[in-house]
């Protein structure tokens, strides 16, 4: 019995972690600017093709190997640093406090300029770069043989989770962010500056979605799309847990991984659509997602 | 060069003369145009490109060559290219736009199965000759009485049944069956006839794990997984552009390719960019790789394969192959259909009438129309094997199935003639290794 099962964790977690990076970010956005972005599938994929080029790069110049893991995350560094504030500043501010239509039609519209921004520096050919994958070589579990980089990106996603909480508990940054998120003209009347704290918590959702992509790419190729495909299933994972839900998403994440793997493992002919039977019944019986109420000011 | 009308051409020429001669005659004598304009419909964007683009490519290709040598009938060919991935619906505006323009002649659509059943009958009421370079459902001509789509490449019954029939020689004791296929009519079609053709020859076959990923999924480690947990014997996968790369990617480190007997339907598309183990069973869904033994003896094919990895960097996949086939039946057709004409340029019913019942002489064999527009196209499988020389793998231990053998009769249920086929019936196939 436990040899049926743990194969199904295991892929269950690995799904999750993948989705998690994406949906975390998403979720931070949402709860402290009041924007679903829906070009933040963007980031994922830039931050996938900033990371493959520079992987590729990297063993092109021949330098060591190993440099590539370190390379996935300044990718991801790189792109928040150079397209969050740019962004956040150029565009997205000018949708806080307008209706949910006109935030859908920009961030849609950026999502679009993005894509096509991708095809053209990039190209549309699929793009490898599946060098840490292959240092780390591979474990047999449950007579299953995974990618031990798999097991890697179980482990950074739980990291990710640690660390964004306790950034947000025990830093002043953090702190600042929740005040803002709790109540926006009364952290004004105090004098934090919230357009900073907005530019930051773009940055930061920018920087998880990129840092996403970039840990996708060992062991997967980089295509044009592949930013579309993340974000619909983050934002199934995000409206299940409740959007502006950082644990949730990890929840959610973890659920809508082990969906998908059940999916395949038992009615393959469900796998496409579990995600999203999940969260329609998940919102039928708690309209606001598992951890959301109707005050969702918090994160 | 044959050329066969039947009463179908002839009834339609009849008519198009009628119309003519009610426009006052202009369309009898109509003078060659400046350019012969043609629609190209590929993948060049997406997930689907890593298959459309060396397809595209192979056009850009082709047509220089057929301009360089003087054109048809003296006038360049001009290609407008549409990006398939816009989806259908936006393919059909652009062969509607593209079909508006008289100068527009014929129409070389499709890659995707799907784009295929949707504009067939765009090109049926519009009248325009339309070659299916590339898409390979059977269910196109199914029950269809198509008069100007036309299809020299061949379908998926005898493309698929082509790859149970190598297992079935190579790993006559393979039982247990796994399929993992996209996630739409092609994948599915795949699935069904793999499983009619094996079930027919093997009746205890026993199908452990069937999946159907969504087209253009990036990761497939799931599903990995599934197929190793199951344990088959072989594993079945028509999956093909970014999809396969990634698969493949994806399986060969977790040891899928140790386990199992694979079966890459478009396995020869990846033999150059990736490092695939030898003895995984490959194809082309026809004959049309580079590098057979038939098209090492066509000179313009040898020419064609030289100029392509000149211009490109790489050599050509059968997809490129399948696209300069494909112009190359529409070059002879129309140069048929000119001199059918006495010299004139012809219109384009006379174009589609000059394009049935052809046998057509492509780079990489010969093809046979059928009444219903649909060719008898052999079928070349082998097994993937390191080429030291090449610096990457080919295809070795090859057969060479003839199209007639593997194609269901005119007007009978494709996979109920699966279901009659046999052990004995293999018997009566060549080998693998007589095509060497």
């Amino acid at each position: 019995m436990l040899y049926a099962i743990i194969p199904l964790v295991v892929d269950g977690l690995a799904n999750a972690a993948l989705i998690f990076f994406v949906a975390v970010g998403l979720t931070l956005v949402f709860s402290v600017l009041r924007i679903l972005n829906v070009a933040h599938g963007s980031f994922y994929s830039i931050g996938a093709y900033v990371a493959a080029s520079m992987g590729l790069w990297l063993i092109g110049s021949g330098l060591n190997p190993w440099l590539s893991f370190p390379a996935l995350l300044l990718s991801a560094a790189l792109v928040a640093a150079l397209m969050g504030p740019l962004i956040e500043r150029t565009l997205v501010h000018w949708t806080y406090g307008r209706g949910e239509a006109v935030q859908i039609l920009v961030t849609f519209g950026l999502f679009l300029i993005l894509e096509d921004l991708q095809r053209i520096v990039f190209g549309v050919r699929s793009i490898y770069a599946d060098t840490p994958m292959a240092l780390l070589g591979v474990s047999e579990i449950g007579g299953i043989i995974y990618l031990n980089y798999q097991l890697l990106l179980i482990g950074l996603a739980v990291l990710v989770l640690i660390g964004l909480r306790m950034f947000i508990r025990h830093t002043r940054y953090g702190k600042l962010i929740s005040a803002v998120v709790e109540d926006r003209e009364v952290s004004e009347a105090l004098g934090i500056n919230t357009r900073r704290i907005f530019m930051m918590a773009f940055t930061l959702g920018v920087f998880l979605a990129a840092l996403g992509g970039a840990l996708a790419t060992p062991t997967t190729g980089v295509a044009p799309g592949l930013g579309a495909e993340t974000m619909v299933l983050a934002f199934a994972v995000a409206a299940i847990a409740g959007l502006g839900q950082v644990e949730g998403a990890a929840v959610a994440a973890v659920i809508v991984g082990l969906a998908r793997v059940l999916a395949i493992y038992y009615v393959p002919a469900l796998d496409a659509v579990a995600p999203y039977l999940v969260m329609l019944v998940v919102l039928l019986i708690w309209p606001f997602g598992l951890f959301g109420s109707t005050q969702t000011r918090r994160i | 060069m044959q050329n066969t009308f039947n009463r179908r051409a002839l009834a339609r020429i009849g008519l198009a003369a009628t119309a003519a001669l009610a426009m006052g005659g202009a369309a009898l004598a109509q003078e060659a145009p400046a350019e012969f304009n043609i629609g190209v419909f590929t993948f060049s964007s997406g997930p689907a490109a890593a298959y459309g683009m060396p397809g595209r490519q192979g056009a850009e290709l082709m047509i220089d060559m057929i301009n360089e040598s003087g054109g048809i009938g003296g006038v360049p060919v001009r290609a407008t290219y549409v990006d398939e991935a816009q989806g259908a619906e936006g393919v059909i505006s652009e062969y509607r736009r593209l079909a508006n323009n008289p100068d527009t002649q014929v129409m070389i659509a499709a890659l995707s199965s799907s784009n295929c059943l949707a504009l067939a009958p765009v090109a049926e009421q519009i009248g325009m000759p339309t070659i299916s370079w590339n898409c390979d459902t059977h269910q196109l001509f199914l029950n269809e009485d198509l008069q100007y789509t036309f299809r020299p490449n061949g379908n998926t019954i005898p493309e698929f049944a082509a790859f149970a029939a190598y297992l079935m020689e190579v790993k006559p004791d393979a039982r247990r069956i796994a399929i993992i296929n996209p996630d739409y009519a092609f994948g599915h079609d795949a699935g069904e006839i793999v499983k009619a053709t094996l079930s027919a020859i093997a009746p205890d076959i026993e199908v452990v794990a069937e999946l159907y990923p969504s087209l253009g999924s990036s990761t497939f480690q799931t599903e990995i997984s599934r197929l190793s947990a199951a344990r088959p014997d072989a594993i079945f996968s028509n999956l093909w552009g970014a999809d396969l790369e990634n698969f493949v990617r994806q399986a060969q480190p977790r040891g899928l390719f140790n386990q199992s007997q694979m079966i890459l339907a478009l396995g020869e598309t990846v033999l150059e960019s990736l490092s695939l183990p030898d003895g995984v069973i490959v194809g082309v869904l026809g004959d049309g790789w580079w590098n057979t033994p038939t098209a090492r003896a066509n000179e313009m094919t040898v020419e064609f394969t030289e100029a392509y990895r000149e211009r490109f960097g790489e050599y050509p996949v059968f997809p490129t192959m399948k696209m300069a086939n494909a112009l190359l039946f529409m070059q002879q057709a129309v140069e048929d259909a000119i001199a059918d004409a006495d010299g004139a340029w012809p219109s384009r019913d006379e174009i589609a009438a000059a394009m049935e019942g052809r046998t057509f002489e492509s780079l990489t064999g010969t093809a046979v129309l059928r009444e219903d527009n649909d060719a008898l196209v052999d079928q070349v499988v082998g097994m993937s094997a390191q080429d030291d020389e090449l610096g990457f793998s080919v295809m070795t231990n090859m057969v060479r199935y003839p199209g007639e053998a593997l194609m269901p009769p005119l007007g009978e249920d494709p996979i109920a003639w699966l279901g009659t086929l046999s052990a004995e019936w293999l018997e009566t196939l060549p080998k693998p290794g007589s095509y060497e």
